[in-house]
């Protein structure tokens, strides 16, 4: 390794480890590193922001953009509210009823918003109806967030690590569609299922506290109607322009960009804002984190490490998509899986490559993706879902401990890596 | 003159407290703002009286007006008491409530454009250790102001 390369690495892995402890803030972390990289001539410069692979991933960040503008205008008109109050009420305050249809309406709404978005917008409610039921509000918050994290994999646009993945690997909203939506469905129920042994000890009715869940208006969560049937129209054409992707030929970060102008236009509403609705940060890290990644690229170290991973798979493809999927669901469980993944999709991207046919590197990619999704239920920091749910729970009085998430969050991570394997198996490889 | 010279006593809250209690204090003693000190009554945060409510109204509601909304009358009067067993400790993080403080030789233009900048009706003295002497209110600091200057000629 030559010592650039070495250099590259070092700054890298500090890096990293400052974000997966979360001593520092992590936006100033990846900051601080791609300017050390930048400062050292580690990264090509001129092609920062130019270059797809050896710079910042436009398409990544544009299309977060337009989905957190679109988001941040969908939730101002009160249907996750109604809905989730509905809910409440149907379940008439029975515990598994009542966490099955919070579960279902989070892993609903997340293959089309973010994580983090749709956690905020179903907590609050949660710890609402709980409160009025008196019963502890961290059961229901954790499956929450467990089915979150379910959900958000089945799309493109459901989780930040299927993003990075659809845009280095060229797949698109529909190949997610067919790859992934059917074993996450699969997975969900099965996870509901699990639901009933796992919370069981935690469950307690209140029968005589169900009149104050009825009490709870939904309808007047909507106020304006016709503003919600414009939104949700835009909604719909922004997931059929990313379904035409293959007719169409537009990226989905134009797509969404597009789908954020319209939503604006037809909100009426500041522009200001809107932009209030975006997260920043979050858009910065991705920025800081491409470029950290870049420097690893330009200076060979991402080679290094494709090649030994290519050498050491030779032709038992099975077997890398097994590391692949194991590998992942792990190391994504104790480091944040947005940069787990924004780091290995280069080494993915080298091993795809030489796959003998196109449908076993993709069957590798599907493998990636399945891993990393699901190790954010791995332990409390894994996604950042399970931050802002610890969060919420906290500042609320109903403090959730590391332990007590990770230890259903562990044995959720297992089932779900374990039927995407058979489901790798059975589907690419058998 | 200077701030001790305006600076007068009030009630102060432990950031121990529960959150209930501190607005008690507050709204009893008709305060325009919480102190909150920590045991060696050095200031931890001033919370202005606009800014109580911030404390008050669950994060829940505030963040989502349309949650807010679904709650009835009869619960909507009573949404403080949701904030159970928090205490005034428990917001402590909050850059918002960064105590705004002045030492006690601190001219009156100080004080106001601390208050200015804080958009803050109540300041803070404090002595060389940082632990607290005194409060400056708007209404003293105004008063203050309004007997030093001279007579303004009437047209």
């Amino acid at each position: 390794m030559t010592l650039s390369a070495t250099a590259a690495l070092a700054i890298f892995v500090v890096a990293f480890v400052l974000i997966a402890t979360e001593k520092v803030d992590k936006v100033k972390v990846v900051l601080i590193a791609a300017g050390a990289m930048a400062l050292l001539g580690l990264i090509p410069g001129d092609e920062v922001f130019f270059s797809e692979h050896e710079g910042i991933d436009w398409n990544v960040i544009f299309l977060l953009l337009g989905m957190m503008i679109i988001v941040g205008i969908i939730k101002q008109t009160g249907i996750f509210d109604y809905l989730a109050i509905w809910a409440a009420k149907r379940s008439r305050g029975r515990p598994y009823r009542l966490l099955v249809m919070l579960m279902a309406i989070t892993a609903i709404a997340s293959p089309f918003l973010d994580n983090v978005t749709t956690i905020m917008l179903v907590a609050p409610v949660t710890l609402v109806v709980c409160g009025r039921l008196q019963i502890p509000a961290q059961p229901y918050l954790i499956a929450e967030v467990l089915a979150s994290n379910i959900g958000g994999a089945a799309t493109l646009i459901g989780d930040p690590p299927n993003i990075i993945i659809g845009s280095r690997a060229g797949l698109s909203f529909n190949d997610f569609l067919v790859h992934m939506t059917p074993i996450v469905v699969i997975i969900f129920a099965a996870f509901t299922l699990l639901c009933w042994p796992l919370f069981r000890r935690s469950f307690r009715y209140n029968p005589d506290r169900v009149a104050e869940v009825m009490a709870l208006q939904e309808s007047r969560a909507i106020t304006d109607r016709a503003l919600l049937a414009r939104c949700l129209a835009v909604l719909a054409l922004v997931i059929l322009g990313f379904g035409l992707h293959s007719v169409l030929h537009v990226e989905p970060s134009i797509v969404a960009l597009l789908g954020a102008g319209a939503m604006i236009l037809v909100a009426r509403t500041e522009v200001n804002d809107v932009l209030k609705e975006v997260e920043w940060p979050t858009l910065v890290f991705f920025m800081g984190l491409f470029v950290m990644v870049g420097g690893l690229v330009h200076t060979g170290v991402i080679e290094t490490f494709g090649g030994w991973a290519v050498e050491t798979v030779g032709d038992n493809f099975f077997g890398a998509a097994t590391a692949l999927l194991f590998g992942s669901a792990v190391l994504g469980a104790f480091f944040d899986n947005i940069p787990y993944t924004a780091t290995m999709a280069p080494i993915v991207e080298g091993l795809a490559a030489e796959a003998p046919d196109p449908g076993t590197g993709r069957a590798l990619w599907w493998s990636f993706a399945l891993g990393a999704d699901f190790s954010g239920n791995g332990t409390a920091v894994a996604a950042s879902a399970n931050v802002v749910a610890l969060g919420i729970a906290a500042r609320n009085g109903q403090r959730i401990s590391f332990w007590e998430f990770t230890r259903y969050g562990i044995i959720v991570t297992l089932l779900t890596t374990l039927m995407a394997w058979g489901y790798v198996y059975l589907r690419y490889f058998a | 003159m200077q701030a001790r010279d305006i600076a007068i006593q009030v009630p102060t809250v432990a950031t121990g407290d529960p959150v209930a209690r501190t607005v008690q204090v507050m709204a009893l003693g008709r305060l325009p703002g919480l102190i909150v000190v920590d045991e060696r009554r050095r200031p931890r945060m001033v919370v202005p009286g606009t800014q109580v409510l911030r404390i008050l109204v669950p994060n829940s509601y505030q963040e989502d007006p349309a949650l807010a909304r679904t709650v009835d009358e009869a619960h909507a009067d009573l949404f403080w008491r949701e904030l159970g067993g928090l205490t005034i400790g428990d917001f402590l993080d909050s850059r918002d409530f960064r105590p705004a403080t002045v030492r006690e030789d601190a001219t009156l233009l100080e004080v106001a454009a601390l208050m200015a900048r804080r958009c803050t009706p109540l300041v803070v003295v404090v002595d060389r250790d940082g632990t607290l002497t005194g409060a400056v209110t708007l209404e003293r600091l105004l008063g203050s102001l309004a007997l030093s200057t001279p007579d303004v000629p009437e047209d």
